[in-house]
């Protein structure tokens, strides 16, 4: 298991580190066929068979920090575990990363030409905590990284992380395994430069594979009091030449009654005019359920089998997410749920 | 020139392609010879631009000529503009026997007694079809030459297609549309595309019909499914079917390019395994979207393929046995609309 990832290792301090600590990866870690890559087909029966989908909040519960991060479109990233990373020293980062991207820059003789960023002037950046995130005592607090008056920000998150897994990194790993960034994408490669330099990690893409897809499905169409008016939406994409994308929209009222309708026999329930669950977790087997009968409608109909296609994106009023790793969440509700899955996932595509 | 005729120009130069503008350009003829290999493609577009105004100044050339040179862009390029399919119905008698010159008459009489402000501008093209531009005014303003309508009708059919027009103004349309070409009314056909020649094609069966025979030919370099030869003899039977009734719902060879096809699904949930949802009154209302650079040829290979199940349902076939891709779907059956 550690021969094969070292090959994959990227840099030499890796490397040396893993020979002094014992830390394993965490797919290692949970037991699953991890050396064959991650399987969706395993790690979703080991792994997260239930989630907590709490009772909707409204969007005065947000705070002014975690605003930030909500209705912008963000590109993610997976990142391994920083090594000496300190929550107290987010200034001293600000300005290390600052002149980083300043002379860098120089270095490249200018760069590409942006419209109204003044390179001459110094760059500054400013490093928040996002507060109120963490979930356990393990999660690290969310960090948020704004460079001022470039049109880029992001930000490392871990949201729900696996405790045990946490507690066993080595004592100077601190581990924020979702990175979020959008804007200008010049500087993207730049910060995530001064990152693996600093505390040697490494980045890479985070995709959304079709179970989680389904997942943030349901979990979205579970909060009914923020549904609104926008249709629950599932894009897929069929392997015929030329490819054929399809896009089922749902009505929201009538995709949240068929969610209902799959987990009510599942709960036996008696009482019918709940709006909200008060046990608040969702099976992976009433996941299911709603998918297949989404797809068995398409199917009477047009007689046509989605699951021969891959889910690509979905988007319900709280947010959207796309199969190549791009996420929105535009509504507080569920976005420690949301954030959850997304840490879950990033944690496991890492290869350390 | 007026202000209007250089921002129109302006508009219609940034919009073309250099290599479309130059060969535009010399069938307006609105230039001389020397003017027009004084131009230089080369040059960057404010830099032609520039030329250009400058030579249309020279030659006196005002709006209603700059319309005609977006005219001649638009007939050339008509694959670029959100185009709705219209279909007259009921002839009368003389219907078929309509003429070119009656009916561009009839036309502007029939609209502009309808609306009185409308600048009309109609060009028969070399496949029977006539080409009708149009900028809406009314009585407080004059007509409007940079959000023009197009209409395109193919004389002796009932088939017309209209781009940027209004519902309201649609209506009025319509009007002169029937009475010009001695229909007696005109539906909206369902049918809208970005490709003009794809509906058209898919409207007037312009395209390869295969009809159902014993000797099937496969579709020759279209056959494309590479298979182990073992396998394919067990399903060769099967394979030759499912193409067979591929070819036949959506045609061989080559297919128009249709890009989208919309279905609105307002049926009950049936063969729901959770008994509260099948008791349920209320439709499922959902909308369901295909989308492709060429829907007809992707659900023709899903056929072929068995991703959909032939014989093909009626939903699909529909696209190309009735020439529309909006469709209402209710539990009475397709909405006649």
């Amino acid at each position: 298991m550690v021969d094969r990832h070292s090959s994959a290792v990227r840099t030499p301090l890796l490397a040396q580190r893993r020979s002094r600590s014992s830390r394993q990866s965490y797919r290692s870690y949970v037991g699953t066929a991890s050396h064959l890559g991650y399987t969706p087909g395993f790690t979703k029966r080991r792994l997260t068979t239930s989630r907590l989908a709490p009772r909707g909040r409204t969007a005065d519960e947000v705070s002014p920090a975690q605003l930030a991060l909500l209705a912008r479109e963000w590109q993610l990233s997976y990142v391994t575990p920083l090594y000496r990373f300190r929550h107290g020293q987010l200034k001293t980062y600000a300005r290390q990363l600052a002149a980083f991207v300043q002379s860098e820059k120089q270095q490249q003789g200018g760069g590409p030409v942006e419209a109204g960023a003044g390179m001459e002037s110094t760059l500054k950046v400013s490093f928040t905590l996002v507060a109120g995130m963490a979930q356990t005592e393990a999660d690290a607090d969310t960090v948020f990284i704004q460079p001022h008056k470039a049109l880029w920000s992001g930000w490392l998150a871990c949201v729900g992380g696996d405790p045990d897994y946490m507690r066993s990194l080595p004592e100077d790993f601190v581990c924020l395994p979702l990175f979020c960034r959008g804007g200008a994408a010049w500087l993207s490669p730049l910060v995530e430069a001064w990152f693996c330099r600093t505390f040697d990690c490494c980045f890479g893409p985070l995709e959304i594979n079709a179970v989680s897809l389904q997942w943030l499905a349901a979990l979205w169409t579970n909060c009914r009091a923020q549904a609104g008016v926008q249709p629950l939406k599932l894009v897929w994409s069929l392997p015929v030449e030329p490819p054929l994308e399809v896009t089922y929209a749902v009505h929201p009222q009538d995709a949240w009654e068929l969610w209902r309708s799959v987990r009510r026999p599942l709960r036996e329930r008696v009482d019918e005019e709940e709006e909200e669950d008060e046990d608040g977790s969702v099976g992976i087997e009433e996941v299911e359920g709603f998918i297949k009968g989404l797809q068995s409608h398409f199917y009477r109909h047009f007689r046509l089998e989605l699951s021969a296609g891959q889910l690509t994106q979905v988007s319900t009023a709280l947010g959207s997410a796309k199969h190549g790793g791009r996420l929105k969440i535009s509504n507080g509700s569920y976005m420690v749920t949301t954030l959850t899955l997304l840490t879950e996932c990033a944690l496991l595509k890492m290869p350390v | 020139m007026d202000d209007l005729a250089r921002s129109l120009l302006q508009r219609l130069i940034r919009r073309i392609p250099r290599q479309v503008l130059k060969t535009t350009l010399s069938k307006w003829a609105r230039l001389s010879l020397q003017q027009e290999e004084s131009l230089d493609f080369t040059q960057p577009k404010f830099v032609l631009m520039e030329h250009l105004l400058a030579l249309c100044a020279e030659n006196g050339l005002g709006v209603k000529h700059i319309t005609e040179l977006e005219m001649i862009y638009v007939i050339d390029n008509p694959n670029q503009r959100k185009w709705n399919a219209y279909q007259l119905l009921e002839p009368r008698d003389d219907a078929l026997s309509v003429e070119m010159i009656h009916f561009k008459e009839q036309f502007k009489v029939h609209l502009v007694a309808l609306i009185r402000h409308v600048s009309i501008k109609i060009k028969k093209h070399t496949d029977e079809a006539v080409w009708i531009r149009l900028a809406w005014g009314d009585s407080l303003s004059r007509p409007n030459h940079l959000k023009p309508s197009y209409v395109v009708h193919h004389l002796q059919t009932p088939y017309v297609f209209v781009t940027n027009v209004t519902s309201k103004r649609m209506t009025l349309l319509n009007q002169a549309l029937v009475l010009a070409t001695r229909y007696s009314s005109i539906k909206d056909a369902n049918l809208s595309g970005r490709k003009l020649t794809a509906i058209r094609d898919l409207l007037m069966k312009q395209y390869q019909q295969v009809f159902p025979s014993k000797h099937l030919q496969p579709l020759g370099e279209k056959n494309q499914i590479i298979s182990n030869p073992q396998v394919e003899y067990e399903q060769n039977e099967q394979s030759e079917s499912r193409l067979q009734m591929a070819c036949e719902v959506f045609g061989g060879g080559a297919l128009p390019e249709l890009q989208t096809a919309i279905y609105k699904l307002e049926t009950k949930l049936k063969d729901n395994p959770n008994k509260s949802m099948t008791g349920r009154e209320q439709p499922f209302r959902c909308v369901v979207k295909f989308a492709s650079t060429n829907i007809l040829e992707s659900l023709r290979h899903g056929a072929m393929t068995g991703i959909a199940s032939t014989p093909v349902t009626p939903l699909l076939s529909s696209i190309t046995q009735k020439g529309r891709n909006h469709f209402v779907i209710t539990d009475k059956g397709p909405s006649s609309q």
